[in-house]
């Protein structure tokens, strides 16, 4: 089995290293990214299997990229699995879940993140 | 019975003017009255006017006469009469037509008619043109005094009824808060200056006009619509934040709005009270706060939450074999970061609560039932515990004014508490009752019970009674502190009654609906 390409984009960087330890110890290829503009930009390169997204991000949050990951040709064939804590914490913010409900996001995992369940979506999606 | 009859019966009155006391009798002293009465005899018959003078006089009434109906209508011209005493049959002018006349010319002076033949017909057609009582000649000085006296006691409870009025006209005007009364077809009974002032209006006398003309706002007028719609069976305030914007976004104002339908004895609707309190300040304070409170949890939660899962990744061997030391050293970090993030969350949640707190919406609440309710809840758990949970039966319907989340949320509380601090084995029982203006909820249990010193602040927020017993049981200390201020919200009370070793027993006091 060729190894799949995951790209984890969080502010937190170490949630991304958490997150990226988990699925390089399942075998997956993983890049990094630490906001929107990053992301963007590493997306022009070597594209991800998968992206696993947070929306609070400063530079470009999360529903900005994930419509601009669909709504491009090259890389609408990315599964984009959004990482949502906007519900819990804050209410008041211009991230908000009415944003969401217009986004092609293909999966949501609520923050804080259950790992086993986030591995779960992940191979489901990429029929590991 | 009318409107404005039973809009002072809502309101308690206070007792009489002491002064106006002890004249129940027929004989009293006219001077500890607290005006003279005037009184005018109209009657072309010299005896009975002098009769009436004398006696009057004595009586301490300043009385004038007249000898037919002519002098008498001029009389009165140039001074109010509180009462007269009118013959009806009278050369010139008759009887009745003096009655009319005056009736129209000053309605609130009481006529007594007199006359020589007290036929059913005219003591009915007396009484039709506005007449108070009747009085058949030939009449003794007792009979006369009878109805004297009664006319004053009339007349007396007229001012009493205006006094009260306006003294609670002064009263509603001093207000801070805008208060509107309507009837129940949206007419404006009464609207201060402070609700004018709030809603925007210029208008200054609004009395009568329809409620939908001074007030533009079509939340407030929905509410007014939802209060007389409610059917006589419930009752329940009716609560709404509603924004005034002001000529920019700076000076929107927010109020928070209550409307209650006001009922007569048979529960009919008769109209509305409205009460505006202006909160902006608070809901800015309010947003400010939780804000930060917002950021501050975000900025804990998160990285916390991060620091988690690099832990779960060290645990279970990613990072290279861990020992067995060092798996239960892991253990305990993760434990004390986890109580760390649920202490987020429940800051997160009291903030939440508080904020709700400000302004919320009321309604009439079945203490009993909803208690029930939460035992039932409860109930496995206590079992779980071998402990006996019950729910006495209460007396009769227990009821509150009072927001149902919230109130769930306080007996949720102290149930869960009783439960966790009662050994196995032990008992609970919660009851309701009513105590004077209050509902009363309690929840008793047989657990540890609380120290006298402890029982004061029991009720701070993050405070944790720590002995050997409960040392074991987890809890963030907010859970009473989220109760109490719930309770305080609701205008009620909650106390503790404990004894260490005997058990707890916490009782909730909620006010009643007020009728």
């Amino acid at each position: 089995m060729s190894e799949k390409f995951i790209m984890v984009v969080d502010d937190d960087p170490d949630l991304v290293e958490a997150v990226s330890m988990k699925l390089e110890s399942k075998q997956f290829r993983v890049a990094k990214a630490y906001d929107g503009e990053e992301a963007m930009e590493k997306l022009k390169g070597e594209k991800p299997d998968l992206v696993i997204l947070d929306v609070m991000m400063p530079r470009k949050n999360g529903w900005v990229v994930c419509d601009e990951i669909k709504n491009n040709d090259a890389t609408k064939n990315i599964v984009v699995v959004m990482l949502t804590a906007v519900g819990d914490a804050v209410q008041s913010t211009s991230y908000t879940h009415h944003d969401g409900k217009t986004t092609l996001a293909d999966d949501y995992v609520p923050k804080p993140i259950d790992m086993d369940k986030l591995m779960e979506i992940v191979d489901d999606h990429l029929g590991a | 019975m009318t409107t404005n009859h039973d809009q002072e019966d809502l309101m308690q009155k206070p007792s009489r003017n002491p002064d106006a006391e002890g004249d129940t009798t027929v004989r009293g002293n006219v001077d500890e009255i607290f005006f003279q009465p005037r009184v005018m005899v109209i009657d072309d018959e010299e005896r009975i006017r002098d009769a009436c003078d004398r006696m009057l006089t004595e009586d301490g009434f300043e009385v004038a006469c007249a000898c037919n109906g002519e002098e008498g209508l001029q009389l009165i011209q140039e001074a109010h009469f509180d009462i007269i005493l009118l013959d009806l049959m009278m050369a010139g002018l008759s009887g009745f037509e003096v009655l009319t006349r005056v009736k129209s010319l000053h309605p609130d002076t009481v006529i007594i008619v007199i006359t020589g033949y007290a036929t059913i017909e005219h003591s009915i057609e007396a009484m039709k043109k506005g007449a108070f009582d009747f009085l058949p000649k030939p009449f003794s000085p007792e009979d006369l005094r009878l109805v004297v006296r009664k006319a004053i006691e009339f007349i007396r409870t007229l001012q009493d009824i205006s006094t009260e009025k306006s003294r609670m006209r002064v009263l509603i005007n001093l207000l801070a808060d805008g208060v509107l009364t309507t009837d129940n077809q949206k007419k404006v009974a009464l609207a201060n200056p402070a609700f004018l002032k709030m809603i925007g209006s210029t208008r200054t006398n609004v009395q009568g006009c329809p409620a939908d003309e001074i007030v533009t706002d079509s939340a407030l007028l929905e509410m007014i619509d939802q209060a007389l719609g409610q059917p006589s069976g419930s009752f329940s305030e009716i609560t709404e934040e509603i924004r005034i914007s002001g000529d920019s976004q700076d000076k929107e104002t927010i109020l928070g709005a209550t409307c209650i339908p006001f009922r007569d004895r048979l529960g009919r609707n008769l109209g509305t009270v409205t009460v505006l309190n202006d909160i902006t300040t608070l809901k800015h304070l309010d947003q400010v706060k939780s804000d930060f409170v917002s950021m501050v949890a975000h900025e804990i939660k998160s990285p916390l939450n991060s620091v988690l899962m690099l832990l779960d990744n060290v645990k279970s061997g990613l990072a290279g074999e861990v020992n067995d030391k060092q798996a239960e050293i892991l253990g305990r970090v993760t434990e004390r970061i986890k109580s760390l993030t649920s202490l987020s969350s429940e800051l997160l949640d009291l903030a939440k609560i508080e904020s709700g707190l400000i302004h919320q919406e009321r309604e009439e609440v079945d203490i009993a039932a909803l208690m029930e309710e939460q035992a039932d809840l409860y109930r496995p758990k206590a079992e779980s515990r071998s402990i006996d949970l019950k729910v006495l039966p209460a007396d009769g319907p227990v009821s509150a004014m009072g927001n149902r989340t919230n109130l769930c949320e306080v007996m949720a509380n102290l149930i869960s508490n009783a439960i966790r601090y009662t050994p196995e084995g032990g008992q609970i029982r919660i009851s309701a009752g009513v105590e004077d203006n209050f509902a009363v909820f309690s929840v008793a249990d047989t657990g540890f019970g609380i120290d006298a010193e402890e029982q004061e602040r029991i009720f701070q927020r993050f405070y944790r009674v720590k002995t050997e017993q409960t040392r074991p049981i987890s809890g963030t200390g907010l859970g009473l502190a989220i109760v109490k201020s719930i309770v305080e919200a609701h205008h009620g009370r909650i106390q503790v009654d404990s004894q260490p070793g005997q058990g707890s027993t916490f009782r909730v006091y909620l006010p009643r609906m007020q009728m």
